[in-house]
């Protein structure tokens, strides 16, 4: 008997040593991605919800839709796509994908699986749907270029440890994120060294119209009716901006607590950028911290 | 060694050179039908013809121009083509680059090489085209001025960046929404008597309060317009300024700063640190308090950052600026100071990298009583201007009087 659990806005069933996942949204009652999710964001906050349990993952193997490089990066996890030496008979995580949006993790390469139904589902609009789609699939394309100075390759992959797992210097009873290299002595910050709470509190926030919004979203912020940014705190000082998930219905109030989950935020160029983006905190999510990369 | 520069190595041993404006120009803001070379030159054009007395443009030593060449189509050596038509061929020169402060900084970068010894005459100008771009285009160049790393990331361009300060500063400090909607009437109302100012027309207060949202809370009413424009100042040194004018507006004080470039990495986001040094170090230099300025050309790109700008230079207290906007503080000729008599960003336009010394335009028109009759704030002895880069990385803040400093 495996139980129901929402967590970092996907719905998990866990049964032995396996993990079902799936998206919460529905259409023509199949699981459908919600608008910032892929194989990759499902897969990353399962293995980080069996991490959260205490599961340990000295290998496993991913999928092709999975982005090995944003799961190695949020979770620590290696995979056969990064060790291309691992014994594939030998790995000891499988990732099986379903045809909807949900996939399995589980330590047995089995093709059955028992799991409970989750619970909590919500139905998406059929148009909406298809029109995110068609925005991803376009923006997804090697056509998509940047009109100018934009966030580069390099630059995203420096920045993606803090930015999928909030890697933060800790030194001298002081926390800094998004990290930082030179202080007021000129002396060099030390590389980052631990993470922030996943948690944080509403500092401000607002909804930008899809005309106020960033070229980089102008084909789906007309489709979301604009994009919703938040302002908040970590416990341990730093402030960050930070994108609503999926779209949810959420009217942010300052003082609100917020968790995060990994999300796509845009692509360009052929590479999707991904990163955190906040999550109302309500009493059925389940609460706990990053685990470490 | 001559006498005249014998005089100035005195003058410069006591710390003593005085800069003055000498004339100044600018071409109308807005949808113009002309470009960079067009416009530049117009601005020059005007600036020149200001000058009282013979001026040519050959006698210019050093020329800075500040511009963010939005659009890209001439991010390269802008300047030497800007200055190539407009009859400074040869003049030693460059592009400034501050985001929205960019001319404003050439105004202080044209005041240090005076100050400096190098030069006695010296330009100062700014230009952006914004207009002849596509939505799309445009929505990326506006938002390139950002941490682009992390605040692009999260969505926000700068209409979402204000956004999040309005929406602190209303819960930190029990402001709202109207006292933003009274900065937009007034400034509207300011620059409904500028010929030369974008959007010239005046606003009821119904209106301004229910226009379309842009960035919650901010609509519409709150934002500036992307404009067109050029603007162009000529400083020159003290003991060349009566070969050009007998009327000259001294340059009383230049101050500057900068902060970090996050929102999120700054401890307070309802204050811009940078406005603070640079207003500090401006009427530390000027000799003067906030309570002196008769006029200020504040930078308002949204009505929430001139409520801000407002406290930042010390005319509202901490907190205060929305309590100063609904009192009806800054209207012309109504109270001690005359907060954007053009009309300020919001109604006289914000081509970007025109705009610091476009207000130093408004500066030295007001103090020489020439501008349009009906918006001439009396009496006005000293005025200011306050110009900001994006969200606040970056500030200058220049101090102008019909005196020199004692």
């Amino acid at each position: 008997m495996s139980e129901s659990i929402q967590w970092k806005g996907y719905l998990l069933s866990v049964s032995n040593d396996s993990l079902y996942i799936q998206s919460p949204f529905l259409s023509n009652d199949a699981p459908v991605y919600g608008p910032d999710s892929d194989a990759t964001t499902m897969g990353v906050a399962g293995i980080q919800y069996l991490q959260s349990i205490g599961a340990t993952f000295s290998s496993i193997h991913l999928p092709e839709s999975v982005d090995a490089f944003v799961v190695y990066v949020a979770t620590g996890v290696d995979s056969p796509l990064r060790n291309e030496h691992l014994d594939f008979d030998a790995v000891q995580w499988h990732v099986i994908e379903g045809e909807q949006a949900g996939m399995v993790i589980s330590q047995s390469d089995s093709e059955h699986f028992e799991f409970t139904e989750p619970l909590g589902v919500s139905s998406l609009d059929d148009s909406f749907l298809s029109e995110m789609e068609a925005a991803w699939d376009a923006e997804c394309s090697h056509l998509h270029v940047s009109q100018g100075a934009y966030v580069s390759q390099s630059q995203y992959s420096e920045g993606s440890s803090a930015r999928l797992t909030l890697a933060a210097q800790a030194f001298g009873g002081t926390t800094v994120w998004p990290p930082r290299q030179l202080d007021a002595s000129g002396a060099r910050l030390p590389s980052p060294n631990g993470q922030l709470d996943a948690k944080a509190t509403v500092e401000s926030w607002t909804k930008l119209s899809a005309a106020g919004a960033p070229s980089e979203f102008s084909l789906r912020a007309p489709i979301l009716g604009g994009i919703q940014t938040l302002l908040v705190r970590f416990k341990e000082g730093p402030r960050g901006v930070f994108l609503v998930c999926d779209d949810v219905e959420y009217a942010p109030a300052i003082g609100d607590s917020v968790q995060f989950a990994v999300r796509r935020i845009y692509a360009q160029e052929g590479l999707i950028r991904y990163g955190l983006k906040a999550l109302p905190l309500t009493e059925t999510s389940v609460q706990n911290e990053t685990p470490k990369a | 060694m001559n006498n005249r520069l014998n005089q100035m190595l005195v003058r410069l041993r006591a710390g003593m050179v005085d800069v003055a404006v000498i004339g100044a120009g600018q071409t109308k803001y807005g949808n113009h039908p002309l470009g960079l070379k067009g416009m530049w030159s117009e601005a020059a054009e005007q600036a020149f013809s200001s000058v009282d007395h013979d001026f040519d443009p050959r006698q210019v030593d050093e020329a800075f121009i500040g511009s963010v060449a939005f659009g890209g189509g001439q991010l390269g050596n802008t300047a030497a083509l800007l200055t190539e038509h407009s009859g400074m061929e040869g003049v030693p020169v460059r592009r400034v680059e501050n985001a929205c402060a960019s001319s404003g900084f050439a105004l202080r970068d044209a005041w240090m090489a005076i100050k400096s010894g190098q030069a006695d005459i010296v330009v100062a100008g700014g230009i952006e085209k914004m207009n002849d771009l596509s939505p799309e285009r445009k929505r990326f160049w506006l938002g390139v001025s950002g941490d682009t790393e992390w605040e692009r990331l999260a969505g926000l361009t700068f209409p979402g960046t204000y956004a999040l300060m309005a929406r602190r500063h209303f819960h930190e400090h029990n402001s709202s929404h109207d006292d933003l909607v009274h900065i937009s009437v007034k400034n509207h109302m300011h620059g409904f008597e500028n010929q030369q100012a974008h959007l010239r027309k005046q606003v009821s207060f119904e209106k301004a309060a229910s226009g379309f949202m842009v960035a919650d809370p901010l609509t519409l009413y709150d934002c500036c317009p992307t404009s067109d424009g050029a603007s162009c100042v000529i400083l020159a040194a003290d003991h060349v300024v009566r070969q050009f004018t007998d009327d000259p507006v001294w340059v009383r004080s230049s101050g500057a700063g900068s902060d970090r470039l996050a929102l999120h990495d700054r401890p307070s986001i309802t204050q811009l640190v940078a406005s603070q040094k640079a207003a500090k170090s401006a009427y530390s230099a000027a000799g003067i308090t906030s309570r002196d300025v008769d006029l200020a050309e504040v930078h308002d790109c949204f009505t929430i950052a001139e409520m801000i700008a407002t406290e930042d230079l010390g005319f509202a207290t901490t907190g205060q600026g929305g309590h100063f906007a609904r009192e009806g503080h800054g209207i012309r000729n109504e109270g001690a100071v005359c907060i954007n008599p053009s009309g300020g960003l919001k109604s006289k336009g914000h081509p970007l990298g025109a705009t610091g010394t476009g207000q130093a335009v408004e500066v030295f028109k007001q103090l020489r009583g020439t501008v349009e009759s009906a918006r001439q704030v009396r009496d006005a002895t000293i005025g200011l201007t306050h110009n900001v880069g994006g969200s606040g990385a970056t500030c200058s803040v220049h101090v102008f009087g019909r005196e020199r400093n004692e």
